[in-house]
């Protein structure tokens, strides 16, 4: 384990000698704008950047994602993945060009996740300026439909189908250096619609207010009384809704999610907000319906196993300081699948989902460097014991 | 008017992406590629050009054998930021110092005639936002597969940037469609198979450059067609279609001066080919005005319609090139 730790700094500089590789690929990668469910453009550049990089195997699997593997030395070990959802939250036509100076990457989507698929596409080369081999397979895939509605689809799809063992995973996200997820909360993400139909026969001035039903809704939210242990939280993350000024508005929607270390927790909190909402419905005479957009499992490593350990410390020799916490992206489904896996977080940067996200460009090779040193660890065992 | 060319010296982008068999090729002519990019203020796009040809060109095929960043005097960090991703930054002013000084792109162009070393030179504008690859090899390709063309130009779909960041579609360029084309149909009718004669994206073989004038502003471009058509005759030239190209708008008041210079330039090629004369000099100012306080104020270019000399005939280079 020491042996590739002391390794590690003498990889940063060497990663950086083939800047302009990786910045390009960011750069290509990142131009194609890639919406959730709208993802083909940039997976197909994807596949074809990994054969350029004479990737041993290119191929998608049956739901889409596209996926290269790198041949290990060793037949008999599973393999080890990396991975990196491709889609944004930008739509098409925002512009995707991106500035590149000195220091920094400007664009939509640098950091989540752009980054990251660019970096998984120049992992071939740097593998190759590092010299290194795996006796694992190594799987670079980049995961279609994760965000939102898409609720990791790419992920639940790609390892529902993969038929033999996994050793051990490492999932990528743009930010933040130092980011240690080894566990994932129990989740469900939910979205209330209020609608005033137009044909109530209530004089136009005192119709209901959609917005002020998702106020009431949201009070009542707030005063439910949520536990401290295990560690609950409701957020309110979006809201929508009217037309005009002058005008009492018969549309809006809030999105919320509901987090808890525990699952039957999440359950019981949203039934609560379930009665909520038929109180609110039943008492105001209005549409008003709770959709659910996502869930997720609890699922957790210990803070005590060997990958969590290892990858702490590969953090630490860089001269960085672990953080840890939770993670609701591709980490959850493999640790459901009782996979060893963790995320780690490429760069800094700032505005994550402002059309002018911005990345820090030097710190990358560190972080990039802390991503070999993971696959390198995965590859000698630490997820075999 | 025979529009043979068009369909014969017209081209793809597509149809030169087997890169390998231009790296090929090139290794069989034995000769050296360089590319040149022109600045004066260019921060924000400067860096995704060197680092992508650089990635493309230089480290995964090896296409281009240098990458030379001549700038006009740019007061914002474009330099810093091209010798930073390892290009070769050069002032123009400090290239031949012995020479009278100038300020414009064609003046940078000619300047890197002397700093390069390349047999083919491929020239681009540096604030193309949309940059690729294919921006070299599709105009190096021509050149280096067919021995007839010497001079290659690009021309493409010209969306430009506006002011909410949507993207809007232009047709030719507006001093392309006024100017240049009516131009060239009552004077030249076979150049206007040149789509887009004022594309900044061209490449040449160095023979051809070295062998005529380059004016130092604005109507470089213009001057090289009408030079090459002059000396070598259509044949020599093939046009490439890059797709797209995203740049930033410019203002009808500075497309009005570009304007000013290119019909300068035409003017003084129509005499020298005798093929009109004039009676008069022409003024050296093009006048515009701008509403102000007190109202109207003209606001005047000045433009001389220097020209740098074909480089071949400078000591100078005839020494660094034992010619």
């Amino acid at each position: 384990m020491e042996k590739h730790l002391d390794k590690l700094p003498s990889f940063v500089e060497a990663i950086k000698s083939i800047k302009e590789t990786i910045i390009a690929n960011i750069v290509f990668i990142g131009q194609i704008p890639a919406p959730t469910f709208k993802e083909k453009r940039r997976t197909d550049f994807f596949m074809e950047r990994l054969s350029e990089f004479q990737v041993d195997e290119c191929t998608t699997d049956g739901y889409g994602n596209p996926i290269g593997i790198i041949r290990g030395t060793s037949t008999s070990k599973p393999p080890v993945f990396v991975v990196a959802h491709v889609d944004t939250v930008f739509e098409k036509d925002i512009d995707h060009n991106y500035t590149v100076k000195k220091r920094t990457i400007k664009g939509a989507g640098i950091l989540d996740n752009s980054l990251s698929v660019g970096v998984l596409a120049s992992l071939p080369e740097i593998f190759r300026k590092l010299d290194l081999r795996f006796e694992s397979d190594i799987v670079l895939a980049g995961v279609i439909q994760s965000l939102g509605e898409g609720n990791l689809r790419g992920i639940r799809h790609l390892l529902k189908t993969w038929d033999t063992p996994i050793r051990g995973a490492i999932c990528l996200e743009g930010i933040e250096l130092g980011r240690l997820n080894y566990y994932s909360e129990g989740m469900i993400r939910c979205e209330v619609e209020c609608d005033i139909p137009t044909t109530l026969k209530q004089i136009q001035k005192f119709r209901p207010n959609a917005i002020l039903i998702l106020n009431e809704v949201i009070n009542q939210i707030l005063e439910l009384r949520l536990p401290q242990r295990p560690r609950s939280e409701v957020i309110i993350g979006k809201i929508s809704g009217g037309f005009k000024h002058g005008t009492i508005a018969y549309n809006a929607k809030l999105g919320f999610e509901i987090q808890s270390d525990l699952d039957k927790m999440v359950k019981s909190i949203y039934n609560d907000i379930s009665d909520i909402i038929d109180d609110i419905r039943h008492q105001y005479e209005v549409e008003l319906k709770l959709k659910t957009i996502s869930n997720l499992n609890a699922a957790s490593l210990k803070y005590n196993h060997p990958l969590v350990k290892s990858t702490g410390a590969i953090i630490e020799s860089l001269g960085l300081k672990p953080v840890s916490g939770p993670s609701e992206s591709e980490l959850s489904i493999f640790l459901a699948h009782k996979i060893p896996a963790v995320t780690l977080g490429i760069t800094r940067g700032e505005n994550i989902h402002l059309e002018n996200s911005i990345m820090e460009i030097e710190p990358m090779y560190k972080g990039i460097a802390q991503i070999i040193g993971a696959i390198m660890a995965i590859d000698k065992g630490v997820c075999d014991e | 008017m025979n529009n043979n060319w068009l369909k014969k010296n017209t081209f793809h982008h597509s149809e030169f992406k087997d890169i390998d068999r231009l790296v090929e090729e090139k290794k069989r002519k034995k000769i050296k590629i360089s590319l040149c990019l022109p600045t004066l203020n260019e921060e924000k796009t400067i860096a995704k050009e060197i680092i992508i040809m650089k990635s493309e060109l230089m480290s995964r095929f090896q296409l281009l054998d240098e990458i030379v960043v001549i700038d006009s005097g740019s007061t914002d960090r474009t330099m810093e930021i091209a010798s930073s991703y390892g290009a070769d930054v050069y002032q123009a002013d400090d290239i031949l110092p012995k020479l009278k000084k100038f300020k414009g792109k064609g003046e940078n162009l000619w300047k890197a005639l002397y700093i390069t070393t390349g047999d083919i030179i491929v020239y681009l504008d540096a604030d193309i936002k949309n940059i690729h690859h294919r921006f070299v090899y599709a105009l190096v390709g021509p050149l280096l597969l067919f021995d007839n063309i010497k001079y290659c130009k690009g021309f493409y779909d010209r969306p430009i940037v506006t002011g909410k960041k949507k993207m809007r579609p232009t047709g030719g360029g507006r001093v392309t469609e006024l100017v240049i084309r009516p131009l060239f149909s009552l004077f030249f009718p076979e150049l206007t198979q040149i789509l887009q004669p004022l594309s900044g994206e061209y490449a040449g073989y160095r023979e051809l450059f070295e062998r005529i004038p380059f004016p130092i502003g604005y109507g470089i471009e213009t001057s090289i067609i009408l030079d090459t058509y002059e000396k070598w005759g259509l044949d020599v030239i093939a046009q490439v279609d890059l797709e797209r190209r995203v740049h930033r708008n410019q203002d009808t008041k500075s497309l009005g001066k570009m304007s000013f210079v290119i019909l300068k330039i035409f003017c003084k090629r129509l005499e020298k080919l005798g093929i009109a004369e004039l009676k008069t000099d022409f003024f050296n100012e093009m006048i515009q005005y701008k509403l102000g306080k007190n109202g109207y104020k003209p606001d005047i270019y000045k433009d001389k319609g220097s020209e740098r000399p074909p480089i071949i005939e400078i000591p100078e280079y005839r020494e660094k090139f034992n010619i």
